[in-house]
């Protein structure tokens, strides 16, 4: 973990404000200097991201964790390519995010599927909409089903879903169209406890057999540090990052030997130590 | 019994035959010229449903509703998902349909016939004016309230702006149009009749206003049942194709008028 961004430090002036130029990393999601404001009518401009610099590696699972509110998912929306930056550069594999595109595959704490397509159907529309023959795409989403443990709800519309159920469906209605980052948006924060270690369990086994690069946004302590080979914690108000934990823990990991493991204990600890502080400060 | 009340259809009929009963009672109890008893009028529906005549005129009515009804929704629905998805479209249209919607759009028939003429082209158009503002207030509410995420993830698969709009804003938006398709359809059914009423040339309105001014009261309330009748069915169809086109929708919107 040792390919920090090269930074040079060539002011260049965009409208009066000098910003830091990014010279082309090789990292899979570069986030240079990234800030986002938002007008409001009332209470004028509204700084939501400051100054954010986080870099991900190809293959590496990495958690944003922060409070509601510090612009952890915003900053997702951009690599997504979703909302705009202010300020700053986003790149992935060097080039600059200008859009939405199936290399980045988003998955959505509410979900987001189609209701008015079956559960195949939502999981076909991507490699049919990338041109996959429509035999193709059953064959292949069906596969994509199993891997999810839904094959037998394949004809259910989305309403007949409980919650986990559905983001089985949006997380291999996203792993369809084969993109090179997941873009996981507080993906289980909508699940009861249960649900939610079930489909973390299950998320690391599909995330094992190819290792794609993850982006994952979280509020959970625990979540992130048994996911994520790097955890960035961010501060509220305007949001940055705060500290970077590098979780050094063997993988495949079971979360029952996890849980008696003193490493990841230390780790858990130390962010919830870092999050008190950060509480006090706000109080 | 009250196992026997939910029978479907049920209620509903008790409903009419209690309405009948009453009417009766009433016109026993005043007298009054204009307000014949129920079988009286209901002895004329025979007469008049095998009258070539009286049906064409049937006919012609719902042909009128049918041209204004389709028009109207192809034009309100377009532009009511458009505004839902563009600020600027909306903030533009979206205070003149406000100030168009309360107006009656019947009272708007005599100036139209003065354009238009007392022919078909000014009866259509008020009937279309009647179901459009519905159907743009719907799809426009609808449409504002299609899932953001729901748009990005398309985006993400490679879905066009357009593509977006016609097969994620369209389909998401689909039960909210119907329920402003629903309210179209009955204001269509009152504009058309009014919209005959006043220029008199064919169609139901025509029969109905005629029979009044010749004091045939009979004919009169045997009119209004075949229009509360025309009213229903057409309800009932519309329903039935509502629930075939949203069965996937989480909320049905239901709203009973012709459905138990």
């Amino acid at each position: 973990m040792d390919a920090a961004p090269q930074q040079i430090a060539t002011p260049a002036s965009t409208n009066g404000k000098t910003r830091l130029m990014q010279k082309t990393s090789d990292a899979m999601i570069d986030i240079a200097s990234v800030s986002k404001t938002y007008s409001t009518s009332q209470r004028g401009d509204h700084l939501a991201l400051d100054d954010v610099n986080l870099t991900i590696e190809e293959g590496q699972f990495v958690s944003i964790l922060g409070p509601s509110g510090c612009g952890k998912s915003t900053l997702l929306y951009m690599v997504g390519g979703f909302v705009d930056v202010s300020a700053g550069s986003i790149t992935v594999k060097g080039v600059p995010v200008t859009g939405p595109g199936p290399d980045r595959g988003p998955v959505f704490q509410e979900f987001a599927l189609f209701p008015w397509k079956t559960v195949l159907e939502n999981v076909m529309y991507g490699p049919l909409e990338q041109g996959m023959p429509k035999k193709e795409a059953a064959a292949w989403a069906r596969k994509l089903l199993t891997l999810v443990h839904l094959s037998k709800y394949e004809s259910f519309y989305p309403k007949e879903l409980s919650g986990g159920m559905k983001q089985r469906v949006a997380l291999a209605r996203t792993l369809a169209y084969k993109p090179n980052i997941l873009l996981m948006d507080e993906p289980f924060g909508a699940l009861d406890a249960y649900t939610r270690t079930r489909l973390q369990n299950e998320l690391l086994d599909i995330w094992e057999r190819d290792r794609k690069t993850v982006m994952f946004i979280t509020h959970s302590v625990e979540e992130a540090v048994f996911l994520s080979d790097r955890v960035y914690v961010m501060s509220p108000s305007p949001g940055h990052i705060r500290k970077v934990y590098d979780i050094d823990l063997p993988r495949p990991r079971v979360r029952a030997e996890l849980l008696l493991d003193r490493r990841y204990q230390d780790y858990v600890v130390s962010i919830e130590r870092l999050l008190d502080e950060q509480d006090k400060e706000f109080a | 019994m009250s196992r026997a009340l939910w029978l479907p259809g049920l209620p509903p009929l008790l409903a009419c035959i209690g309405l009948l009963v009453v009417w009766d009672v009433f016109t026993r109890a005043f007298a009054i010229e204009g307000l014949p008893p129920p079988l009286e009028a209901l002895r004329q529906l025979p007469g008049i449903l095998t009258d070539p005549e009286a049906l064409l005129n049937i006919a012609a009515s719902l042909k009128r509703m049918a041209i204004g009804f389709v028009l109207a929704v192809a034009f309100a629905m377009p532009i009511g998902l458009w505004m839902g998805r563009s600020r600027l479209i909306a903030a533009a249209f979206n205070p003149l349909f406000m100030v168009i919607y309360p107006v009656p759009k019947a009272a708007l028939m005599p100036i139209i016939m003065l354009w238009l003429g007392v022919g078909e082209a000014s009866k259509i158009l008020v009937i279309f004016l009647g179901v459009s503002l519905p159907v743009v207030y719907h799809s426009f509410q609808g449409a504002r309230t299609v899932e953001e995420k729901m748009l990005w993830s398309a985006a993400a698969m490679g879905v066009g702006p357009a593509g977006r709009m016609l097969r994620i804003v369209l389909p998401a938006t689909l039960p909210e149009i119907m329920v402003g398709c629903r309210t179209g359809l009955v204001l269509a059914l009152i504009t058309m009749v009014t919209s005959e009423m006043i220029a008199r040339q064919t169609g139901i309105g025509n029969i109905f206003f005629t029979a009044l001014d010749m004091a045939q009261y009979n004919d009169v309330y045997a009119m209004i049942i075949i229009i509360g009748v025309l009213g229903f069915v057409c309800d009932f169809a519309f329903e039935a194709v509502r629930r075939w086109l949203v069965s996937w929708a989480d909320s049905p919107h239901t709203i009973a008028v012709g459905s138990a």
